[in-house]
């Protein structure tokens, strides 16, 4: 899966979580946080693409991401290894 | 010319205005209308929503489990989408009925400290954790982290203090059907000690799954199948063909403060709550206790200073269980009540469990701020036709005192009265 395909699976489940995201223009340099999602909502978000992308990784290997880029690029990573 | 608060005053029975409680807002949600107004006509009218239920988990193969469900457009107009996926039924509920009980009673009047949430139930969101059980089996790396908040009954009190910036007190109580009552009688003790000034009690939406449906019916408490091709016929309480309860789903939120609150802020109150009773039968079995509720009923007059012959209408647990409705009926004769009205709420709403009694509480005052006494669904051939049954249609009557009764699984026995808000 390409970096592009798994970026809109991110931000599928960003707009599943936070429904008045929706038609935003999401940058890769833009935290969860900022967008108005709280830690629980963060942490659905990534459960819910570890899902859409069927990756069974613990969640550590997920830390260290600040933005939905860097998000994008670790389960990028992840998805390929 | 007269202060128009100060003119209502004479009619206010308070012998003390800072002991008495009153009901100052109420919020209703069921299978037969949203808000209090179409729940009123419903009960007025004897309107049912009984089908074989259609909710995702709540059949097995070849199950017809027979029941009351509140159609999902309700939550689907009133709640903002991010609501809509993250709560559980029950906590949609509670912020439905939370509201309309808040709006009406005014509480953004009230500093937050001083306002408390009590919800009546526990264990209560059985469907809810099916449903996320079978969609992640052989998945559980992938379980929603909201799992962890959602499975836990007291996730109600999260979504509705910080929806409405409760800081006083919030947790659940649990008392199996007498939930409701109960957590109205903690709100009602929670302000008279003085923890809060105003005290909400939600009874919950028990949201019941394939598995409670058949353990209640393996052991007999639920109606059968005898009614499967005739679901509106199946939830008849205090008949001689009933078998058993049935289900209804149904949430209510009551707010209780103090008669003097009410009147500094110049809302009139909708009833007295002039006393309670609480009573454990030191039996976990479910099968009910002519002692344990003639006790109940006794306290509950004794602490209002009521007399028997006062009590001129009674809303009793009356779930349609043969045992249950027949120890009920014999209790509050042999209490001096026959002389009362009585019908049966859960014959229109069905058996909402862990919301029944704040409900059926609701449904008291409505009836009683209407003056007229709803119908009994089914009540054809009364298991004894002695007492006053309001049976095939409303009757007129102003309700002066009333008497509430719920049990509950456990040995759980609980009794309120309610007065109408004017001089005796």
């Amino acid at each position: 899966m390409s970096r592009e395909e798994i970026w809109h699976i991110v931000i599928q489940q960003v707009i599943e979580v936070i429904p008045e995201l929706e038609g935003y223009s999401f940058r890769p340099s833009e935290k969860l946080a900022d967008l108005g999602a709280n830690s629980m909502d963060r942490a659905e978000i990534v459960a819910l693409a570890l899902e859409a992308l069927e990756l069974r990784i613990p969640r550590i290997e997920l830390f260290g991401a600040s933005n939905i880029g860097e998000l994008v690029e670790l389960l990028y990573a992840k998805s390929i290894a | 010319m007269a202060h128009p608060i100060l003119v209502n005053l004479s009619n206010y029975y308070m012998p003390n205005p800072l002991r008495e409680l009153v009901i100052t807002g109420m919020g209703v949600l069921s299978a037969v209308g949203m808000g209090k107004e179409e729940f009123s006509s419903a009960l007025m009218e004897g309107r049912h929503a009984f089908r074989t239920m259609q909710r995702p988990g709540r059949q097995e193969a070849g199950s017809c489990y027979i029941g009351a469900e509140i159609p999902d457009v309700y939550f689907e107009q009133a709640l903002p989408k991010r609501i809509q996926r993250s709560a559980t039924l029950s906590s949609k509920a509670a912020l439905l009925t939370l509201q309309e009980a808040w709006k009406e009673a005014r509480l953004q009047e009230f500093p937050s400290e001083e306002i408390g949430l009590i919800v009546g139930g526990s264990n209560i969101q059985q469907r809810e954790m099916i449903e996320i059980h079978n969609q992640y089996a052989g998945r559980i790396p992938f379980v929603p982290p909201t799992y962890s908040l959602s499975f836990m009954d007291s996730d109600i009190c999260g979504f509705c203090t910080e929806k409405f910036g409760i800081q006083g007190l919030a947790y659940t109580v649990g008392g199996a059907s007498a939930s409701g009552q109960l957590a109205v009688i903690q709100a009602a003790e929670a302000v008279l000690s003085g923890q809060v000034s105003c005290c909400i009690a939600i009874g919950a939406l028990m949201d019941l799954s394939y598995w409670e449906c058949q353990a209640f019916r393996s052991l007999g408490a639920m109606g059968s199948e005898r009614y499967a091709e005739f679901p509106a016929q199946a939830c008849r309480p205090f008949d001689r063909q009933s078998d058993g309860f049935i289900y209804g789903e149904a949430c209510a939120a009551v707010v209780i403060e103090s008669a003097s609150s009410a009147l500094a802020r110049g809302i009139e109150p909708y009833a007295y709550v002039r006393s309670w009773a609480l009573g454990i039968d030191a039996n976990r079995n479910p099968n009910p206790s002519y002692e344990g509720e003639k006790k109940v009923i006794s306290q509950a007059l004794s602490k209002a200073k009521l007399l028997p012959r006062d009590i001129d209408y009674i809303n009793p647990h009356g779930s349609g269980s043969v045992l249950g409705d027949l120890t009920e009926l014999r209790a509050l004769r042999d209490s001096g009540l026959s002389h009362a009205y009585i019908n049966a709420t859960k014959s229109i709403t069905g058996h909402s469990l862990t919301a029944a009694g704040a409900m059926e509480i609701i449904a008291t005052i409505l009836q009683m701020k209407y003056s007229w006494l709803h119908p009994t669904r089914n009540l054809e051939d009364p298991v004894d036709d002695t007492w006053k049954w309001i049976q095939q249609s409303a009757k007129t009557h102003d309700i002066q005192h009333a008497l509430c009764l719920s049990m509950g699984f456990g040995g759980m026995n609980t009794a309120v009265c309610l007065s109408r808000n004017q001089k005796i």
